[in-house]
Order: C-alpha cells, then sequence, then structure tokens
C-alpha cells in the first residue's frame, strides 16, 4: 500500500477550499462527530489488516498461481459521496442506462438511428461487437441491457463525467462487495458511526432480473447459470463470489450441451434444463458454430437455442457494441431522438475518426489528446498522445488516417493536482441493473485509485469502497449479514458439473495426501534428528529403512531408493536426505507442496462450492510455504557462497519442524471446515470420497513399505512407532497396549479397527457411503465390486498369523499378499471412479474447412 | 429471353477414423430466390438424421440451416438438392451507366442517396461493403496492386471489367495452393490461388478505394470438352464479386473466369466474405480427430440422369 495513494482523495464529493474556486484533495472528515475521525495510526492499521483479510479470503485479480502477486488491493479510506449528489449521479446513471438499453433495442431492431444525421451507420457496422448473427433477437421483459457498469471520474470542476460504459460482461460488483466486508470490518469504528447505504438491494435486483428475462418455457422457478471462462480469467474471484451470492452454479462452457434447441447442463446425474444464462464470457466466444470458430469457452448451438426462445441470456449477445467509444460523442443527440430528453451525465469529449472533420481535428490535436481505438487489440490499446515522440506520433497518424473508423480521441478528464502530487488516476465503477421497469443503481461502486496516468488493476491499482452517506439510518445488522442477498434452496447435486465433481473429489484427494505427507515428514524428522549421527545402531537402521521406504523421493537416487530396503545393505546413507524439498519443492514428485498447489487449483475450480473460510488456510499454507523457501534460499545464498552444496547432516531438518506444524495446523483447519461447514450434499460425498481413498491407498502403501521386510526386534519396534505416528494413532495405541509395539497389533489398530477414523476399515465404510450418495451416471458395480474386494481382504486379514508367517528370505508373504491385493483393487477402483462418475464431453473441434477442397482442377471445360 | 432450368446436388461427406459423439453444423446451401433465379424446389438432408434443426434468415437475407446430430457416427453426410431456373444475362457495356469509380466512393462517404440510387437502407447496407472484413484487409500490398486500375475519372464498369482481366491474366489458379487463412498478401506475393482468393483481391481492390463491393458464393456449371461426357459430380462450388454500380444494381463478376456472371451460374448466398457464407460450417466433439470432407457436386439441366 502505497501511502500517497492514501493521501490523495480524487472522488469524493469536492469540497472547496478557503478561496472557494480550488478543490481540496485531502480527505474530509468532517461529517463524522468530533474526535472519531481516523488517525493516520488507525488507517497503516486497517490497511494492514484489510490485506490480511483479503489473502485470507483468497480475493485476487489475475489468473489462480503459485506465486501470485494478484491479490486483491484495497485502500481503506473510502470514497464518500454526500446523499443528495448521489441522487442526481442515481438519476443520471438511470437515464444513461435507459438511453443506452434503447439503442441496443435500435441497432438489432429497426435501425432507424443508423443515419448520418443521428449515428452514422460505419461507427456501428464497423465495430466487432455488432454481432450480426444475433440481429432481431430479443429478451423476454422488455430490455435488451439489463446489467450495465459505467466508469466515472471528477473533472476539473469536479463533477462526475464518464469515461467509459461497460456493456460486454461487466466485473467488479463482486469486488465491490467484499471490499465493502473487509472495510466495514477494519473501519468498523468510523462505520458503524455512519448511515452507509446497503449494496445489497443492488444484488437483490440482479436476483429478481434474472427472473424476469427468463424465458415462457422456464416454468416458475428458472435455472440460472453464471458461465465463466474458467479459474484462468483475471476476475475470477469476482465471478465466483458473484455466483455464490446469488445461489448461481458456476459454469463453463464444456459443462453446458445444446439439444432439442434448448440449452442444458450437463450435471453428474443427466441433463439439466438451463433457463437463464449470467456470461462472463465475451459474446463472440460463446458459440464455436455460430461465433467464433474455434472457442472452447462456449457452447456450440447456444445462438440456435436463443434463437428458439428457450433460453436467455444477461447481457444479451452483442451488447458489446455500446462500449465503442465512438458512440459516447452521440450520446446528447440520441438521448434527444431516443427519449427526447437532454442528457444529463456528461462524457469526456470524444471524436469519433470515422467523420472527416473529427478526423481532421484530432490529427491537429493528437499531442493534447488521449488516443483510443474503437476495440482494444493486440497492436491497438489507448496511447495517451502527448507521450508519444514526433515520429511515433506520425505513425499513429498514418494508422489513423488508413482506417478512421477504428479510431477515437478523447479530451483528458480529471481533477487539477498540485504539482507535487505526482500522476494521479482515479475511477470510479457504476453498476445498474433493469429491475421493475427502471433501473437499480447499487449505492456504491468500485473505486479504484493508481498513482499513474491511467487506473489498470493488473497494473496494480488499488481499490476503495465508496459510501453514500445516507439520510436514513441502516438496518442495524445490515453492515455484517448484507452480502447473503440470496443462496436459496438448490436442488441436490443441481449445478454440479462432472468438472466440478472430479475437482472437488480432487481437492480431498490433494488435502489428504498433503496431510499425510506432513505427518509423514515429521516422523521421518523425527528419527532424523535423534539417530542420523548413529547409523549402525538400531536407530540409525530404522531411520533408513523410513528414509528408503517412505521419502525416497528425498534421496539422492531415486531408483535405488525405490527398491524395498535390504537389512544387510550398508548403513549409511550416502547423502543427507533432502527432506525440505519433499515439504517446499513443487518440483519434487510426492513433495507437500505440489499437493497444496494442485489443493488450490482444484478449490478455485470450484469456489462456488466452499465456504470462503477454505480460503484462508489456503492461503496461509502457501504463504508458509513461501516464506520458508525464500529463507532457505536466504541462508543458502549467505552461508555457501556460490557453492550451494548438499546441506550439512545437523541442519537436514533445521526449521522443518515449525513449518511442518504451521502446514498441519491450516490442513486440519481445512478439513474442519469440510466436515463441519458444508451441508452434506453431492459436492461434500465427493470431497470426501477423494480423501477416503486417497487415505486408504497411503495407508496401505506405508503398510507394505514399513513392515513386509521382518527386521530385528529392536528396529522393528521404533518402526512402528513412527508407522503410528505417520498414520496419527499412536497415543489411542499407547492407551491401548501398555507393552511396545507389535505388528500384529498395529495392524488391527490400522486396518480392522472401524472406530479409528484412520484405520483401512474405516475409510472403506466412508468411501462406499459416500459413493452410494453420488449419482453414478454409468455402473458403479465393477466399482462395488472392487472396493468390496478390499473390504472382504481387509475381514479375512489375520494380523496374528500374517505377522508371524515370515518366508526364508525374511518377508511376511501373506501380508505382502493381502497389501498387494489392497493396493491394486484400491488403484483400479480409483479409476473405475473417474470413469463412472467423472463422464466428461469429448473435446470438440471445427470440422475442416471446405475451402479450397471443392475447387479441384479447373474442370474439362477450362472453366471454373 | 432464354431461361436454363438446373437439377442441382451438393453432397459432403466426411468419414471419421473414431466416432463422433455430437456433430453439430450450419448451412447455406439453399440457393437464394432472386428475380433471375427461381427456386423451384430445394431440400436439405442431414445422414444420420439430425435431432435438432432450424433454419433462419441471416444478416444478409442467405437461408442457413442449423442442425444438431446427437448420436455417435463416424460418418456424416450432407446433402442438398434444387431445382431452379435461371435467366441471368451479361449486360452490354453499353447498357451499363458510365458513373465513375471516385463518384461512387464519394457519394458513400457524404451518403448521397440520389447517385447512388439507394434507399436509407441500402447505404447502410454500401457501408458496409467498404469496410475490411474477416478475410478482405486493408494492406499497402493490395492497394499498390490496384492502383493501375483505378485511373482518376475512369468509369466503375471499366474498373471491374479491368480487374476480371487482371486478375486472370496476373495470377495462376491451384487448387491447394490456399489455405482459409491465406491473406491477400501472400496471395499476391505467390501468384497463385483458388476462386476464394481471386474473389477477395478483387473485393479488396474495390473497397480500399471506397467502392462497395460483396462476396457471392455459389456455383458454375461445367461443360465437358466437344465429343466428351459430362463427369458427374465434378461440377464445383465456386465464388465471385457483386460490385455496386449506382443505376444498374449489384453487378456480378467473376475474376476467376474473367466474365461476368450469366445463366450458368446459381447464386447460393452472399455476405462480406468467405466467412458470412461457407457452405457448410460445424463443431464435432470427438475424441479422435477431424477427417477431410468428400464433396460432389452436380449441376446439371434439369430433367438429365438424377444424380445419386
Amino acid at each position: 500500500m502505497r501511502q500517497t495513494a492514501r493521501v490523495t482523495d480524487l472522488l469524493s464529493s469536492p469540497r472547496l477550499l478557503g478561496d472557494g474556486t480550488t478543490i481540496a484533495h485531502r480527505p474530509d472528515w468532517a461529517w463524522l462527530p468530533p474526535g472519531a475521525a481516523p488517525t493516520d495510526a488507525d488507517l497503516t492499521r486497517a490497511g494492514r489488516q484489510a490485506e490480511q483479510l483479503l489473502a485470507g479470503h483468497g480475493v485476487t485479480y489475475g489468473a489462480d498461481r503459485a506465486d501470485s502477486d494478484h491479490h486483491w488491493r484495497l485502500d481503506p479510506l473510502p470514497v464518500v459521496v454526500d446523499e443528495p449528489e448521489w441522487a442526481r449521479l442515481d438519476a443520471a446513471l438511470v437515464q444513461r442506462a435507459e438511453l443506452l438499453d434503447a439503442v441496443l433495442h435500435d441497432l438489432y431492431g429497426a435501425r432507424r438511428l443508423l443515419d448520418d444525421r443521428v449515428l452514422p451507420p460505419t461507427a456501428v457496422l464497423s465495430h466487432p461487437g455488432f454481432l450480426r448473427p444475433v440481429d432481431g433477437l430479443r429478451l423476454p421483459g422488455g430490455r435488451e441491457l439489463v446489467l450495465t457498469a459505467t466508469d466515472l471520474v471528477r473533472d476539473a470542476s469536479g463533477e462526475w463525467c464518464v469515461l467509459a460504459d461497460r456493456t460486454q460482461a461487466p466485473s467488479g460488483a463482486g469486488y465491490a462487495m467484499e471490499d465493502r466486508r473487509v472495510v466495514a470490518q477494519v473501519l468498523a469504528p468510523v462505520y458503524r458511526q455512519a448511515s452507509i447505504a446497503r449494496l445489497g438491494p443492488f444484488f437483490h435486483a440482479l436476483r429478481k432480473a434474472l427472473v424476469e428475462v427468463a424465458p415462457p418455457t422456464a416454468g416458475d422457478a428458472p435455472r440460472a447459470v453464471l458461465l465463466s471462462p474458467g479459474p484462468g480469467s483475471e476476475t475470477a474471484f469476482d465471478q465466483a463470489y458473484l455466483a455464490s451470492m446469488l445461489g448461481l452454479p458456476l459454469v463453463e462452457g464444456s459443462d453446458l450441451v445444446v439439444r432439442a434447441g434448448r440449452l442444458f447442463l450437463q450435471g453428474i446425474d443427466g441433463l439439466e434444463p438451463v433457463d437463464v444464462v449470467l456470461r462472463r464470457v465475451d459474446a463472440e466466444w460463446c458459440d464455436s458454430l455460430e461465433l467464433r470458430a474455434g472457442s472452447r469457452l462456449g457452447v456450440p448451438g447456444f445462438v440456435h437455442a436463443l434463437r428458439r426462445g428457450t433460453v436467455s441470456v444477461v447481457n444479451p449477445l452483442g451488447a458489446s457494441v455500446l462500449e465503442n467509444p465512438a458512440l459516447l460523442g452521440y450520446l446528447p443527440r440520441l438521448a434527444r431522438a431516443v427519449l427526447d430528453q437532454d442528457l444529463t451525465l456528461a462524457s469526456a469529449p470524444t471524436w469519433w475518426c470515422g467523420e472527416e472533420r473529427a478526423l481532421r481535428h484530432v490529427l491537429g490535436r493528437l499531442d493534447r489528446l488521449v488516443v483510443k481505438p474503437t476495440v482494444h487489440g493486440p497492436r491497438t490499446t489507448t496511447v495517451l498522445g502527448w507521450t508519444l515522440s514526433v515520429a511515433e506520433r506520425e505513425e499513429l497518424a498514418a494508422r489513423i488516417a488508413a482506417e478512421p473508423w477504428r479510431w477515437v480521441g478523447q479530451e483528458p478528464v480529471g481533477p487539477v493536482l498540485a504539482d507535487d502530487d505526482g500522476p494521479r488516476a482515479a475511477v470510479m465503477r457504476t453498476f445498474a441493473v433493469a429491475h421493475a421497469g427502471t433501473y437499480t443503481v447499487m449505492a456504491g461502486g468500485l473505486a479504484r485509485v493508481a498513482d499513474d496516468a491511467v487506473v489498470t488493476s493488473s497494473a496494480g491499482a488499488s481499490a476503495k469502497d465508496v459510501w453514500v452517506l445516507a439520510s436514513q439510518p441502516a438496518e442495524p445488522d445490515a453492515a455484517v449479514r448484507e452480502d447473503v442477498a440470496g443462496a436459496g434452496g438448490r436442488a441436490v447435486g443441481y449445478g454440479i458439473s462432472p468438472r466440478a465433481a472430479e475437482n472437488l473429489y480432487w481437492m480431498g484427494r490433494y488435502a489428504e495426501r498433503a496431510e499425510d505427507g506432513v505427518r509423514v515428514l515429521r516422523a521421518v524428522a523425527d528419527r532424523w534428528d535423534d539417530y542420523h549421527r548413529s547409523p549402525g545402531s538400531a536407530g540409525g537402521r530404522a531411520l533408513e529403512v523410513l528414509l528408503t521406504a517412505l521419502t525416497p523421493a528425498a534421496l539422492a537416487d531415486g531408483a535405488q531408493a525405490a527398491q524395498p530396503a535390504d537389512a544387510d545393505a550398508a548403513h549409511v546413507v550416502p547423502r543427507p536426505p533432502a527432506l525440505r524439498d519433499l515439504l517446499l519443492d513443487q518440483g519434487t514428485p510426492g513433495s507437500v507442496a505440489r499437493a497444496v498447489r494442485r489443493l488450490a487449483s482444484s478449490a478455485a475450480t470450484v469456489r462456488d462450492q466452499l465456504s470462503t473460510d477454505t480460503f484462508g488456510p489456503l492461503a496461509r499454507i502457501e504463504r508458509t510455504l513461501r516464506d520458508e523457501r525464500t529463507r532457505v534460499r536466504a541462508r543458502q545464498q549467505s552461508g555457501g557462497g556460490l557453492d550451494v552444496g548438499p546441506v550439512p547432516p545437523g541442519s537436514v531438518t533445521a526449521g522443518l519442524r515449525p513449518t511442518l506444524d504451521r502446514v498441519l495446523e491450516s490442513l486440519l483447519a481445512i478439513s474442519g471446515i469440510a466436515a463441519e461447514g458444508l451441508t452434506r450434499d453431492v459436492g461434500w460425498h465427493l470431497l470426501d470420497a477423494g480423501r477416503r481413498l486417497e487415505r486408504a491407498q497411503r495407508l496401505v502403501a506405508m503398510l507394505q513399505a514399513t513392515l513386509v521386510v521382518r527386521r530385528p526386534g529392536d528396529v522393528e519396534d521404533l518402526l512402528l512407532e513412527s508407522v503410528l505416528l505417520a498414520a496419527e494413532s499412536a497415543i489411542t495405541y499407547r492407551r491401548r497396549h501398555q507393552r511396545g509395539a507389535d505388528v500384529a497389533s498395529v495392524l488391527d489398530l490400522l486396518v480392522h479397527d472401524r472406530t479409528n477414523p484412520r484405520s483401512l476399515a474405516f475409510a472403506l465404510d466412508r468411501l462406499l457411503a459416500d459413493l452410494e450418495a453420488v449419482p453414478a451416471p454409468r455402473s458403479a458395480a465393477q466399482r462395488d465390486h472392487l472396493l468390496h474386494g478390499v473390504a472382504d481382504l481387509v475381514a479375512e486379514l489375520d494380523t496374528v498369523a500374517v505377522g508371524n508367517e515370515v518366508s526364508e528370505d525374511g518377508r511376511r508373504v501373506r501380508l505382502a499378499d493381502a497389501l498387494g491385493s489392497m493396493l491394486w483393487r484400491l488403484r483400479e477402483a480409483s479409476d473405475e471412479i473417474e470413469r463412472v462418475h467423472f463422464v466428461r464431453p469429448a473435446p470438440s473441434r471445427a470440422l475442416d474447412d471446405l475451402w479450397g477442397s471443392t475447387y479441384g482442377d479447373p474442370g474439362e471445360g477450362g472453366e471454373r | 429471353m432464354s431461361v436454363r432450368t438446373y437439377d442441382l446436388v451438393h453432397r459432403t461427406t466426411y468419414e471419421y477414423a473414431q466416432p463422433v459423439t455430437d456433430s453439430y453444423g450450419r448451412t447455406t446451401l439453399t440457393p437464394r430466390d432472386l428475380p433471375d433465379q427461381r427456386v423451384l424446389a430445394t431440400s436439405l438432408t442431414v445422414d444420420p438424421a439430425p435431432a435438432d434443426t432450424g433454419e433462419h434468415v441471416d444478416w444478409f437475407g442467405n437461408t442457413t440451416t442449423y442442425f444438431g446430430v446427437t448420436r455417435p457416427h463416424t460418418r456424416l453426410v450432407v446433402t442438398a438438392r434444387s431445382t431452379l431456373e435461371v435467366s441471368r444475362t451479361v449486360p452490354p457495356r453499353a447498357a451499363l451507366p458510365d458513373v465513375g469509380w471516385r463518384a461512387v466512393a464519394r457519394a458513400v462517404t457524404a451518403g448521397d442517396l440520389g447517385l447512388l440510387r439507394t434507399d436509407a437502407a441500402g447505404l447502410v447496407t454500401l457501408r458496409e461493403a467498404v469496410l475490411p472484413s474477416a478475410h478482405v484487409t486493408f494492406v499497402e500490398e493490395v492497394r499498390d496492386w490496384a492502383a493501375p486500375s483505378f485511373a482518376d475519372e475512369r468509369p466503375l464498369a471499366d474498373v471491374v471489367t479491368d480487374l476480371l482481366h487482371r486478375v486472370r491474366a496476373e495470377l495462376t489458379y491451384r487448387s491447394g495452393s490456399t489455405t482459409v487463412s491465406t491473406t491477400q498478401a501472400q496471395l499476391l506475393a505467390q501468384g497463385a490461388g483458388v476462386c476464394q482468393d481471386f474473389a477477395h483481391l478483387m473485393i479488396a481492390a474495390l473497397r480500399v478505394h471506397g467502392v462497395p463491393a460483396r462476396y457471392a458464393s455459389g456455383y458454375i456449371e461445367t461443360r465437358p470438352r466437344p465429343g466428351r461426357p459430362k463427369l458427374r459430380g465434378a461440377d464445383a462450388s465456386h465464388a465471385w464479386v457483386s460490385v455496386w454500380l449506382p443505376g444498374h444494381g449489384w453487378l456480378d463478376a467473376d475474376p476467376t473466369n474473367d466474365q461476368l456472371v450469366d445463366d450458368r451460374y446459381v447464386v447460393l448466398g452472399w455476405g462480406r466474405d468467405y466467412h458470412d457464407v461457407p457452405p457448410l460450417r460445424g463443431v464435432i466433439f470427438t475424441e479422435g480427430g477431424g477427417a477431410t470432407p468428400r464433396v460432389e457436386v452436380d449441376l446439371v439441366p434439369a430433367g438429365s440422369e438424377p444424380f445419386v
């Protein structure tokens, strides 16, 4: 958080300085009771807390990735707007939305406005957002523009001025809500003393709006989904947050299918009709058949279903034609033509170069204008004319002259700042939704500020909450609870696609894999600390078995380690094991860091199914691992100079234990949230099934690696102790057995004991119960056969007999057979689960083009 | 006025090595009904039978058909059959107006409905027809190539004739020499292409000078050399150019064969370029690969032995 960004306030209702003409840009708390204003120290503390809260909620801008700097930045100092000023803005925004809606109506209908005297046709025809395939389509309910966002700045006189309209699939409402939650918490003393308008009504209106546009085929309870481009989208958080706030399944194009002229969600239990799509996928990508070929983000046939009138999409495809900045200059004329009113809200003065006079004007003032393409592309972005060299300006002028309709020139608009303030920009995004015959404007918005001439979230702008000071006090509990706008009842399993199901299942597996990995590392590290100096002792030999059996990847030669440890082999491990890599290094197979990363990625794709509390511990684990990596790297650089050789044996585990403990703590929090914070719906059962299967597999594999070869009594005692520790059953065992451990009773506790949640029998019971609760689109007979086979093997396992029956070469052969058989079945069952439950549609591809193929060599007549 | 009656069959076959679970397609295979082209009968069949079909008249007035085949198949056959009467004649040069290309270009910019001989809706169409589009880009190479044909006061009709000659004379027809993504600059550099490329080049040449031009999709009848039998199913899809010639209307010109379009041609539809009117486009769902389509076109005088 940069200090400078905080002390300048470019968006709040303007307050004049002494002489009555200059606008103050310092925060003003005069509206608070005396003494209630937050101090600089309060704000600094609030900023820090906000940062923690946002990290804890997993709020990001930019795609999900491990070492991302893409945390959402929030400046706790709010933008404060007086109610009378806001009331005027609200009315002006409603007027603007009504105007844009009417224009949209006309452009895809009568096209009466497409006339040089009102709106030059080329301004529309040349814009890629004008989608000819959806011409003539209408949304039920009378509106075409359902959701609109407006980017506003203050001009030099302190008035609001529009920079751009966002009509494609406006983002940011979710961020605005999250900002409000955080600011209300970190500035609680101030927040409580103010009457601040609530954001909730906007989301209520949005929910109702989605019902209002539902097609007649929808019935009484229209089913809506939020269509997302996926977790790789920059605003993935905003989408998932909005989806869960509105109670909508978060789906991707590959989850949907068009059948018999209708859109369906391919649920794990078959096709579920979809009536309304709130889309965050740009229109062009929504249908690879009718729109952009090759798009994997949409659904082939979507436009066909829209033409059939069986599904509605918000905003309608084609709405982004209104984002064309060329329109800004024509809006006053359009307002008079369409609404018979003067436009109340000014836009930044904008000239569309498609008109000859405007072109001359722009080319003559390139050094003073912001030059924008009508649509952004790889080589065409906004240019600040005054930052260009003469040569660059000439090149730009040539590009504009070649295709003038692609460009606008815009007057820079912004507050007048003192010179020492440096470059500074601030934009406020407002939101409006069509509802009940008019538009409902969010009483607040998403403000963003940057120490730069332009504001972009990807370049690290900070967000601000927008407070509209209400004359009526808000409901007392409004502040805390206002985010629960909807989340009404949803049918069991509704909205869970095979993709989501698979991610939930793998979330369970990765969570368990990480947790087990930590416990194993703890058990091995303890033995290392105790015995690595005495390789010949019983402890030293137990350590060697543990290292080769449980953490082979940490050894220098993985291939050698993969073989069963030979009791008579050399006692000295040649190089100190890289236990730390098994915790920290994502590149090491089987590492905790790798499991955690995959856990986080799976979680990101099913964010709408999870409690927001899940993301706090996840973020903490990734931070802990990152911090530890940094620390280790720093130590290696300071200590070893350039030569980063093997770590001295004494420091193999240095600092490992506290990190393991911290990671485990957060993993336990995640499993606690799953156990106590989620309803037992299909999603939960999948999550749990993944955890149980993973635990069963890892337990059997551990027993196989440690107990099949019989060791001398004193070595085996230590081994068994470590196995019990790694399986989180040591305390139970000690309570039940006064003497030291023996193989039979350890097997009893870890395999047979149905009361021990760490036992194989327990895991199987739960796994079978979980799978029972999950719809199976394909026959699950083979899956159940395999799992019951494991259960039978468990029941048949005579722990005393298998413990004692040892072959000549020192192996417990019957135990080996039984465990091998179990492991094989568990792995097969895992494949079966994938096959039965996660049936995903085949990948799509475009039919080969007919180009050229029909135009063979000129025919016999020589004509073609 | 003579009238020629044709039976037309256009069949596209995809054969896959591995099953395709779903095929979604959209065709522009229904010929347009026009004053000089009457469609007597037309039908479209898809095999396997689609679970869902829908007809739609697109932005340009072409009839398109959507289909969704949603059961597994290894073979997809799309067959369009039509019977039509074509009475199109080529106007003699003397019958074409002498309006200069520059006057036309200026009138499009100024919205001079009188000179353009059109109305407000027509102006929207003409403004669209001077813009670049998916396959028609405004680049220096095209500007330079086209410049010699656009002498200052030249009548537009003569510009068109000259461009037709030049494409035929300067470029070679070579099947398979281009793909759907070949640009006009690449075409000019390699000097060879197919009819769609030639159409796109001529459209680009006209638009870059401000003259409205659009892309036409259809067929041309091939005639056997004297004494040889006609090879059935070996006719061809074809593409050419329509130019707005005020006082005449849309003038259809075929740069591949250096001639104006007459009664040997059948018009399927038109758009800004190939992208708007491919005869068939589709999306398939499969674990396997795609397939190269086999295309058969049969355009014969009505009453000939049926093509099956």
